[in-house]
C-alpha cells in the first residue's frame, strides 16, 4: 500500500474498494511506530482511530452514506481543540488540559468522516519557527534529521511529509503553516483572515492568525479548505464564502495573469540557492503565460518589527487566562496570595513564551506605547494600503516562502533577531489578512525550497489555480525515509 | 535604548518571576532594540485602520446552556462557586 498517496487518490481508492479504511489507518500507525521515535511529529495519538476506521468500513459495507473524507487520516496541530483529547499547545501549562469541545474546523471534518490520527508538535503556544521551543522536545526534518522542520506547525508538516498522515491542519500567525511546509516540501495555505473559523483554536494573536490546511498536493489543500472554510456563528470575524468550491476549475492555468515579485523579499539576506530557485519559478510562470514584474513594497522592511510588537501584545492578554484555576493546571491555594499564586503558575511557561509575555507587557505600556505599539499598528495600516494598491496592478505577489534554506538545530537559537528574520517573507500576509500559499518547488542538495504566492483577500480560488500551475512544472524527489 | 530596570519593572507587573534573570532580560532587551527600526518607517501621518462591526452582524446575545458541567473539571469548587486565592 502506498501511504504517500494524495488525499483525493485515497478517497478514490476507498470508493473503488482498493483497500479498506482500517487497512490504511493500521498501516499509517505502523509507519508512525517506525519513524516517529526519531521524528517526533506527534504529541499524542488517537487510540480510538482503528475502531473508528472499522466503524466506517462497516457503514460502507452496509451501503450507508459516509462523509466526503471517507476516513482520510488527518493530523491536528496541538493548539486546536478536539473534544475529549489532550490539547497541550506543547506547553507544560496545559499538560493536563483535556478539551471539552470540538473546534469548528474539527466538527466540520468529523461531519465529513475524516479520521483524527493524533495531535502534532509545535513551538510552545505557536511562538517560534523551528519547534525547538516545544516543551516536549523538537520535531526533526524528515529530509535530514539534523535540520529543523520549520515551525511553529512543524509536527503537522513532518507528519504529512513522513507519511504519518495524509493531510494535516496547522495554524499560521506569522508563517507557521507556510514555513514548515516549505522546509518539509509540502503545500501549506494561510487563508484570508476570517475565511476559516478560529473557534477552538487556542489564541495567541487572534487579530491575525488563521487555521490552514497542509497537504502533499495543491488539490488536497483546496479539498481540505472546502471542508473547513465558511462562516461560523461562534467566530464573529468569519466571513461568508457562499460555499465556494476551491477544487472546481483548479486546472484553469494562469495564462495572461500578472505577477509581482516583491523586491524587498528577494534582496539581501536571501540564500543564493533560494534566490536561484525563485528565478527559476518566475521563468516557469512566464512559460505558463504569466507576465512578471518587480514590485517594491516599502513597508515590508518594517513588517517583522510590527508583527512581533502586535503579536506579543495580543499574547500578553490572551495568555492571561492561564491563571492556575482553569485549564488543567492547578495547585493548592493554601499559602499564596493572589500575586504570588499567579507568578508561581507562570513559571510553567517556557523561556520563549516568558520573553514574549514580557515584551507584550512592555510595548503597549504607558510611556512606551507611542514608540512601539502605535507605530506597529501604523506600519500595519500602511503595509495594507501598499499591498492593496499592488493588487490593482497585479493578480499575484510572489516571493520565496523563507529567505533561507532549512538550518541545523541550535543554529539560530541564541540569536533572537536572526530568528525574527526567518519570518521576513511570511508576516506580510498575516498583517494584511491576505491569503498565501507555499508550494514545494525545488530541492537543493536534499533541502527543500518553497515558493510563496500571495493573492488578494478571498481570492483563494485563483490562488489555488496559480499554485497548481506552478506545482505542475515541478518534479521533486521522494522524501528519504 | 531601553534599560534593563525598565524591562524588569514590566516583568514584575506582568507577574513574571524569572529564575534565569540576566539571560532573559538580555534577550528581551535585544528583541526590543530591534523594534527601534519602527522609528524609520515614516508613518507619523498614517491613520490607523479600525475595523468596525455593525451590531446587527453580531450573533444574537442569548443564553445557550453548555452541555457538559465544566466546573467539574476544576479542583477547588463547591456547588456553583470557584475557590480562588486571597486578593489581599
Amino acid at each position: 500500500m502506498n501511504l504517500g498517496i494524495s488525499a483525493l487518490d485515497y478517497i478514490e481508492a476507498i470508493k473503488n474498494g482498493e483497500f479498506t479504511v482500517e487497512e490504511f489507518v493500521s498501516e499509517t500507525f505502523d509507519q508512525i511506530k517506525k519513524v516517529d521515535g526519531k521524528l517526533h511529529a506527534y504529541l499524542s495519538l488517537n487510540e480510538k482511530a482503528l475502531d473508528q476506521a472499522k466503524e466506517l468500513d462497516k457503514k460502507r459495507k452496509a451501503k450507508e452514506k459516509i462523509g466526503s473524507c471517507m476516513g482520510m487520516p488527518i493530523a491536528i496541530k496541538d493548539n486546536i481543540c478536539v473534544k475529549g483529547t489532550k490539547t497541550t499547545c506543547a506547553s507544560k501549562m496545559l499538560e493536563k488540559y483535556v478539551a471539552p469541545f470540538d473546534a469548528t474546523v474539527i466538527a466540520r471534518l468529523r461531519k465529513q468522516d475524516a479520521l483524527f490520527i493524533g495531535k502534532t508538535n509545535l513551538d510552545e503556544f505557536a511562538m517560534g519557527t523551528t519547534t525547538e521551543f516545544s516543551a516536549y522536545g523538537p520535531s526533526k526534518n524528515p529530509w535530514n534529521q539534523e535540520y529543523v522542520p520549520g515551525g511553529s506547525s512543524g509536527g503537522s508538516a513532518v507528519a504529512v511529509s513522513a507519511l504519518e498522515s495524509v493531510v494535516s491542519l496547522g495554524s499560521d500567525t506569522g508563517g507557521s503553516v507556510r514555513n514548515p511546509a516549505s522546509f518539509c516540501s509540502i503545500v501549506g495555505l494561510k487563508p484570508t483572515y476570517g475565511l476559516v473559523s478560529r473557534y477552538g483554536l487556542i489564541s495567541y494573536a487572534n487579530s491575525i492568525e488563521q487555521i490552514g490546511p497542509m497537504a502533499r498536493t495543491v488539490k488536497d489543500a483546496a479539498f481540505l479548505l472546502n471542508v473547513i472554510a465558511g462562516i461560523d456563528p461562534n467566530d464573529n470575524t468569519t466571513v461568508d464564502n457562499h460555499g465556494e468550491d476551491y477544487l472546481k476549475n483548479i486546472e484553469a492555468g494562469i495564462d495572461g495573469k500578472k505577477i509581482g515579485i516583491i523586491s524587498e523579499m528577494v534582496g539581501k539576506g536571501t540564500d543564493k540557492e533560494v534566490s536561484s530557485a525563485t528565478k527559476k519559478a518566475l521563468a516557469k510562470f512566464e512559460d505558463l503565460g504569466a507576465k512578471c514584474e518587480e514590485i517594491s513594497i516599502d513597508m515590508v522592511d518594517y513588517s517583522v518589527a510590527s508583527y512581533y510588537t502586535i503579536t506579543s501584545t495580543e499574547a500578553g492578554s490572551n495568555l492571561a487566562r492561564y491563571d492556575n484555576i482553569r485549564y488543567g493546571f492547578d495547585f493548592d491555594l493554601e499559602g499564596y496570595e493572589f500575586n504570588s499564586y499567579i507568578s508561581k503558575v507562570r513559571r510553567n511557561f517556557g523561556p520563549e513564551v516568558t520573553r514574549r509575555l514580557i515584551i507584550g507587557g512592555f510595548v503597549p505600556s504607558a510611556g512606551h506605547a507611542g514608540k512601539y505599539f502605535l507605530k506597529a499598528l501604523k506600519v500595519k495600516s500602511k503595509l495594507t494600503k501598499e499591498i492593496n494598491s499592488a493588487f490593482k496592478k497585479v493578480d499575484f505577489l510572489v516571493a520565496p516562502t523563507v529567505p533561507i534554506l532549512p538550518f541545523k538545530f541550535g543554529e539560530k537559537l541564541d540569536d533572537p533577531v536572526a530568528m525574527f528574520l526567518i519570518d521576513f517573507n511570511t508576516v506580510t500576509a498575516n498583517l494584511t489578512g491576505k491569503p498565501a500559499i507555499s508550494v514545494p518547488f525545488e530541492n537543493s542538495n536534499g533541502l527543500p525550497i518553497g515558493i510563496q504566492i500571495i493573492a488578494d483577500s478571498m481570492q483563494e480560488k485563483s490562488l489555488f489555480q496559480a499554485a497548481y500551475a506552478l506545482e505542475s512544472t515541478t518534479n521533486l524527489p521522494k522524501v528519504p525515509l | 535604548m531601553v534599560s534593563k530596570e525598565e524591562i524588569e519593572h514590566i516583568a514584575k507587573l506582568m507577574r513574571i518571576d524569572l529564575d534565569d534573570h540576566t539571560v532573559h532580560i538580555d534577550r528581551v532587551q535585544k528583541m526590543i532594540e530591534y523594534f527601534d527600526i519602527l522609528d524609520k518607517a515614516g508613518t507619523e501621518s498614517e491613520e490607523l485602520i479600525i475595523n468596525e462591526q455593525p451590531l446587527e452582524n453580531l450573533r444574537e446575545d442569548k443564553y445557550e446552556p453548555y452541555g457538559d458541567k465544566l466546573i467539574d473539571k476544576l479542583k477547588h469548587y463547591k456547588e456553583k462557586f470557584i475557590r480562588a486565592p486571597k486578593m489581599v
